[in-house]
C-alpha cells in the first residue's frame, strides 16, 4: 500500500503566523514545496506592486488588482501595458489560498502555476520571465514562490455576516436576515456560493456574458463545460462592481436580476438557474445581504 | 465476566502457545430493545453515555452493575432530547448535543453525575451539531458543526464556553466521525476521497490548523476513526467485508503499511476505545423485509415479496393498478447514518425485478403516482437538500419538486392528489401544502402544529393529515372545514378502501363517521412503511426485527 501526501504539509515556519480573520477556516492550505515565510511574503508583497515586472513599467499587479478596491478594478475586463484591453473581467484575490483551482476556467491549478502567467501575457504585463528575473534582479522560481506566498495572505473575513454566524444576532439588519434566508432558500444561491467563501470551486454555465464563450470548455474539452465559469467568492462583492466573466452586469441588482429571469438561455445552462419569481422587497433584502458580506481585508504577515 | 478469560482457557484446552492465541473474541456489553448508539465510553472503562431512549434524556451506564442513570432535565411535556455525546479524558464529564426547545441543538456538559449542567454554545446557526471527543488536556470538545448551507465544520469547542474555533470546513459532506491524538497535536476524520468519489477515506488535520494530509490511498471505504496510543483504528471494507483496521502514525506521519484488525465486524459503528485499549462498538443486525398480507388475516398469510437482498428491504409502495410494487432497498457498506438505498419495482404479474438508482443522496420512501409515471421521492440530494422529488421509473431521472437547504435528510412526507396533477406535502410539519406538478404554483391547504403522516382519498376529496400526534385532520379538498377525529400516537396514514392508520407496529381501521378506531391484528414486528392494495383487501408492510448492541474487543 502507497501514502501520498495529497493535501501537502503546510506550517508556517517558525514563528511566522499568518493571522486568519474571522469567519475563515484556521486551515489554509499551502503546498510543501512552498511553505509560507515572513521573507517570501515580504518580497512578494514587493513584487506585487512593482512596475518593473511590465515592458513599459507601468503596470503592476496591483494596478489591475487594486489592494483599495479589494484586489480588483472598476473596469468590465483588465488594462495592460500600453492601454491593451485583455479579455475578461479581474477577479478579487481575496481567500485565494483556500481556492483549488485559478483563472475563470481553471486552467492553473495552483497558486505556483498562476503567478507568472500574467506577468508573460502580452496583454496584461508582457515580459519574457528571464526578463522579469534580470529586472527585479530575483530568480524565476523565487519570485514565483514569492508572488504565490503573498497572493495567499490576502484574506477578507471579519464581516457582518461572520459576527453573526459567531452568535451576535444585531450584526445584521433585519432586511440582511431576510437577504440571508432567501440566499439559502428561495433563491437557492448557497446550491453555488456556500461555505466561509461563497463558494463551491466548481464551474458552472449560468448563461453570463455577451458572448457564450468557451469557459471551462477551453480547459476540459467537454461539450458540457461550454460556457461555464468558476463561482466567484461573493466576499466584497457588493462594493466591487461590474459583475461576472466579462464584466456585463453594471450592479448587484442587476445581477439579481439576471438571476431571478432564470440567467441567459443556454444549451449546458446550469440546472440549478432557474426562474426564482422574487418580489421587489425580496430582491432588495438579497442586495442588502450581499453587502453585508463587505468585511475587512488584510494582506502580509 | 471478560471473554479474554474464556479465550485463554480455550488456548489452554487446546495447547497453543501464548504467541499463537487467538484473537480475544469480541464480548456483548449491552443488548435489548432499549440500546441506543449515540454515546461512547469513558476512558476508565466503567462507564457508558448513551440516550434514554423513552424519554430522550441523556443517561449513562454503569458497565459493571448494568445500571443506567438520567443525567438532564427538563420540563414535562418538552420535546427536548439528547443526541451524540462524548465523556472527558478523565471520565468526570460528559459533552453532549441538547435539541433544544428552539428547534437546533446546543452543546452542553454535564458531571458523571448529574451535578454541573452548562450550555457550551447555542448558536442557530449551527444548527446542528457532534461533539466527537475531548482534547487530552480536556480544555475543548472536537466538535461537528453542520451549517445552514449544508457545510460542516470541525472545530474546536472551548469547554468553559464560547465560540468554537473553526480548523476545516466541508462541502455538502460531513465526517462520520473524528478524534484527536493523545499528544492533542493531530485530528484524523474521515471525508469522501475525492470530488467525484463516494467511498471516504482518512485525513489528518493539525491540531492548530496548519497542515492536513490524506492518509490512505489504496481504493476502498475507510471511515469512523478513533485514536489510541500512536495508533489510528478504522473501519475499512478492502476486503470486502467491515473490517477494523490499524494504522501507526509517528509525528504526524503513517508508519509502515494498515494491518487489519479483525475480520467482518458487520454493521459495526465504533464508539471508542479505553485506556485499556478495549474498542467499544455499536452493531445493528437483524433483518427487515417487504411482505404481503390480507387484513382479513394480516398474520397467517404473509409472504416475502422481494426477490434480492433479503433482510434489506422497507417502504413499499403499491401502484394504483395493483400490479406492482416500489420499495427502498439497502445497499452498499455504508454501516450508519444515511445509507445508500436504492428502489426497487417489483411487478406482481411476473418474477420480475428492476433496480432504480436515483441520483439521490437519502430516499426515505416512495410513492407511485396515480398513472403509473413517476415515483415521487421523499429525501435529500447530493448537495444535502432535502425536499420532494420526482423519479422517472424508466430511467431514474430526478426532478426536484421542492428542494431545500433547510429541510431535513429525510426530505418532505409527500402525497399524490387522486389526478395525479398535484403533490401535497406538510411543509415543515406546519403547513399542508398543494403544489401543482408542472409550473410550481402552491396553495396552502391547512395549518396547524406537528402535521404529519398523510393520505389522500382515492376518490380524491378528502386529505387526511396527523395533528399535533393526538388527532386526524380530514380535510374536503374542495375547499370548507376540516373535521379532527382523535388519535393518539399516530405515525402513518395510507388510504385504500378505508383509512388506515399505523402507531407504532399497530394498524388502526379509522372509520370516517367518528366511530371508535379498531385495532387490526397485524404482525407484532411490524416497522415503518406500508401500502394498501387497491383491491382493498391485500396490505403490503415492512415488517422484520432491527436491533442495535454495544460490544467491546480488546485490540491488544
Ligand atoms: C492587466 C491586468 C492584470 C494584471 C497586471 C494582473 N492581473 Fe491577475 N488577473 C487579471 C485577470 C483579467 C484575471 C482573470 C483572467 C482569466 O481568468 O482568464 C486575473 C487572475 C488572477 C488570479 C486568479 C484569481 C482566481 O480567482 O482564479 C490571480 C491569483 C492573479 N490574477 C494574480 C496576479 C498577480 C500575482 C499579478 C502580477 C504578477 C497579476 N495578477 C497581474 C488581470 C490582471
Ligand atoms: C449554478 C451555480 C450558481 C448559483 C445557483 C448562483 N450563482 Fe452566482 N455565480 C455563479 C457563477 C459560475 C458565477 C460567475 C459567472 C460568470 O461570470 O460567467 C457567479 C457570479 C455571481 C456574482 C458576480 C460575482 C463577480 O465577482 O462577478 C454574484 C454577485 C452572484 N453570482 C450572486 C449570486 C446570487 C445572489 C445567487 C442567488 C440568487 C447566485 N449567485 C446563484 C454560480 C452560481
Amino acid at each position: 500500500m502507497t501514502f501520498w501526501p495529497l493535501l501537502a504539509a503546510a506550517a508556517l515556519a517558525g514563528a511566522d503566523t499568518l493571522t486568519i480573520p474571522a469567519g475563515l477556516d484556521a486551515y489554509l492550505p499551502v503546498p510543501g514545496s512552498n511553505p509560507l515565510t515572513r521573507e517570501k511574503v515580504e518580497l512578494g508583497k514587493r513584487l506585487f506592486f512593482d512596475t518593473r515586472l511590465s515592458r513599459d513599467n507601468t503596470v503592476s499587479c496591483a494596478t489591475c488588482h487594486d489592494p483599495q478596491k479589494a484586489f480588483t478594478d472598476d473596469r468590465p475586463v483588465g488594462a495592460g501595458v500600453g492601454g491593451r484591453s485583455g479579455d475578461r473581467r479581474v477577479p478579487r484575490i481575496v481567500n485565494r489560498g483556500y481556492g483549488k483551482s485559478f483563472f475563470w476556467d481553471g486552467r492553473a491549478a495552483s497558486l505556483e502555476e498562476q503567478v507568472l502567467q500574467p506577468i508573460q501575457n502580452p496583454k496584461e504585463m508582457d515580459l519574457t520571465l528571464a526578463e522579469a528575473a534580470s529586472r527585479t534582479g530575483v530568480p524565476v522560481e523565487k519570485l514565483q514562490q514569492a508572488l504565490a506566498s503573498y497572493v495567499r495572505t490576502i484574506l477578507s473575513g471579519d464581516s457582518p455576516y461572520d459576527r453573526y454566524l459567531q452568535g451576535d444576532r444585531d450584526a445584521l439588519t433585519a432586511g440582511q436576515r431576510l437577504g440571508l434566508r432567501l440566499f439559502r432558500g428561495k433563491a437557492g444561491c448557497t446550491s453555488c456560493h456556500l461555505g466561509p467563501n461563497f463558494t463551491d470551486e466548481r464551474f458552472h454555465n449560468t448563461g453570463a456574458g455577451r458572448a457564450a464563450g468557451d469557459g471551462r470548455y477551453a480547459a476540459t474539452k467537454d461539450p458540457r463545460d461550454r460556457g461555464a465559469f468558476k463561482t466567484p467568492s461573493l466576499r466584497e462583492a457588493a462594493r466591487t462592481p461590474p459583475y461576472m466573466h466579462d464584466g456585463s452586469l453594471q450592479t448587484i441588482e442587476e445581477v439579481i436580476d439576471f438571476y431571478d429571469k432564470g440567467g441567459k438561455p443556454s444549451p449546458s445552462l446550469d440546472p440549478e438557474i432557474r426562474e426564482l419569481h422574487l418580489t421587489a422587497e425580496e430582491k432588495t433584502a438579497l442586495a442588502a445581504f450581499l453587502q453585508a458580506l463587505n468585511g475587512k481585508v488584510r494582506d502580509g504577515m | 465476566m471478560r471473554s479474554g478469560n474464556a479465550a485463554l482457557a480455550l488456548a489452554a484446552a487446546f495447547g497453543w502457545a501464548a504467541a499463537e492465541l487467538p484473537p480475544p473474541a469480541p464480548r456483548l456489553v449491552w443488548s435489548g430493545p432499549e440500546v441506543t448508539l449515540l454515546g461512547g465510553p469513558s476512558r476508565d472503562g466503567r462507564h457508558l453515555s448513551y440516550v434514554d431512549a423513552a424519554t430522550g434524556h441523556l443517561a449513562i451506564r454503569d458497565l459493571a452493575s448494568g445500571r443506567g442513570r438520567i443525567l438532564t432535565q427538563k420540563p414535562a411535556g418538552s420535546r427536548e432530547f439528547a443526541y451524540f455525546s462524548a465523556i472527558s479524558p478523565d471520565s468526570r464529564r460528559v459533552a453532549y448535543a441538547w435539541f433544544n426547545e428552539e428547534g437546533y441543538y446546543d452543546l452542553r456538559v454535564v458531571d458523571l453525575d448529574g451535578s454541573n449542567p452548562r450550555t457550551l454554545y447555542r448558536n442557530e446557526e449551527a444548527g446542528f451539531i457532534q461533539p466527537c471527543a475531548w482534547t487530552p488536556d480536556s480544555r475543548s470538545i472536537l466538535t461537528l458543526l453542520f451549517r445552514a448551507d449544508n457545510i460542516s465544520q470541525i472545530a474546536l469547542a472551548p469547554a468553559e464556553g464560547g465560540p468554537p474555533k473553526v480548523l476545516r470546513s466541508l462541502n455538502w459532506v460531513y465526517p462520520k466521525r473524528m478524534d484527536i491524538s493523545p499528544d492533542g497535536r493531530y485530528i484524523v476524520y474521515d471525508s469522501f476521497a475525492g470530488e467525484s468519489s463516494g467511498d471516504r477515506t482518512l485525513y489528518l488535520l493539525s491540531a492548530d490548523g496548519a497542515s492536513e494530509k490524506k492518509l490512505l490511498g489504496a481504493p476502498g471505504n475507510y471511515l469512523f476513526p478513533l485514536w489510541t496510543g500512536k495508533r489510528v483504528v478504522y473501519a475499512g471494507d478492502r476486503s470486502g467485508t467491515m473490517d477494523a483496521w490499524e494504522l501507526e502514525i509517528e509525528n504526524g506521519e503513517p508508519r509502515g503499511a494498515p494491518k487489519l484488525l479483525r475480520r467482518d465486524l458487520g454493521r459495526i459503528l465504533p464508539l471508542g476505545i479505553t485506556a485499556a485499549g478495549d474498542l467499544y462498538y455499536g452493531l445493528r443486525s437483524g433483518s427487515v423485509d417487504v411482505f404481503v398480507t390480507t387484513l382479513s388475516d394480516p398474520k397467517g398469510d404473509a409472504r416475502r415479496v422481494t426477490l434480492r437482498f433479503p433482510g434489506r428491504n422497507s417502504m413499499p409502495d403499491w401502484s394504483r393498478d395493483g400490479k406492482a410494487i416500489a420499495y427502498l432497498s439497502r445497499r452498499g457498506s455504508e454501516n450508519f447514518g444515511q445509507e445508500s438505498r436504492a428502489i426497487v419495482i417489483r411487478r406482481l404479474d411476473s418474477e420480475e425485478e428492476r433496480e432504480l438508482l436515483p441520483k439521490l443522496a437519502h430516499l426515505e420512501r416512495v410513492r407511485w403516482s396515480p398513472g403509473g409515471d413517476a415515483l415521487l421521492a421523499s429525501g435529500s440530494d447530493n448537495k444535502g437538500r432535502g425536499g420532494l422529488y420526482l423519479v422517472n421509473p424508466e430511467t431514474a431521472a430526478v426532478r426536484p419538486l421542492v428542494s431545500e437547504a433547510a429541510a431535513s435528510f429525510r426530505g418532505f412526507e409527500g402525497a399524490w392528489s387522486s389526478d395525479g396533477q398535484r403533490v401535497l406535502y406538510p411543509y415543515h410539519e406546519q403547513e399542508l401544502r398543494s403544489r401543482l406538478v408542472s409550473g410550481g404554483s402552491e396553495a396552502t391547504l391547512y395549518r396547524g402544529p406537528r402535521l404529519h403522516g398523510l393520505a389522500v382519498s382515492p376518490d380524491g376529496r378528502w386529505v387526511a393529515v396527523g395533528a399535533g400526534g393526538k388527532s386526524i385532520a380530514l380535510i374536503p379538498a374542495a375547499a370548507g372545514e376540516a373535521r379532527l377525529l382523535p388519535f393518539d400516537g399516530l405515525t402513518e396514514l395510507e388510504w385504500g378502501r378505508d383509512l388506515m392508520a399505523g402507531r407504532g407496529a399497530e394498524l388502526w381501521r379509522i372509520p370516517l363517521d367518528g366511530a371508535a378506531p379498531l385495532k387490526l391484528a397485524g404482525p407484532g414486528n411490524r416497522q415503518a412503511g406500508f401500502s394498501l392494495c387497491p383491491d382493498g383487501e391485500s396490505i403490503v408492510l415492512t415488517a422484520g426485527n432491527a436491533k442495535s448492541e454495544v460490544w467491546a474487543v480488546a485490540l491488544k
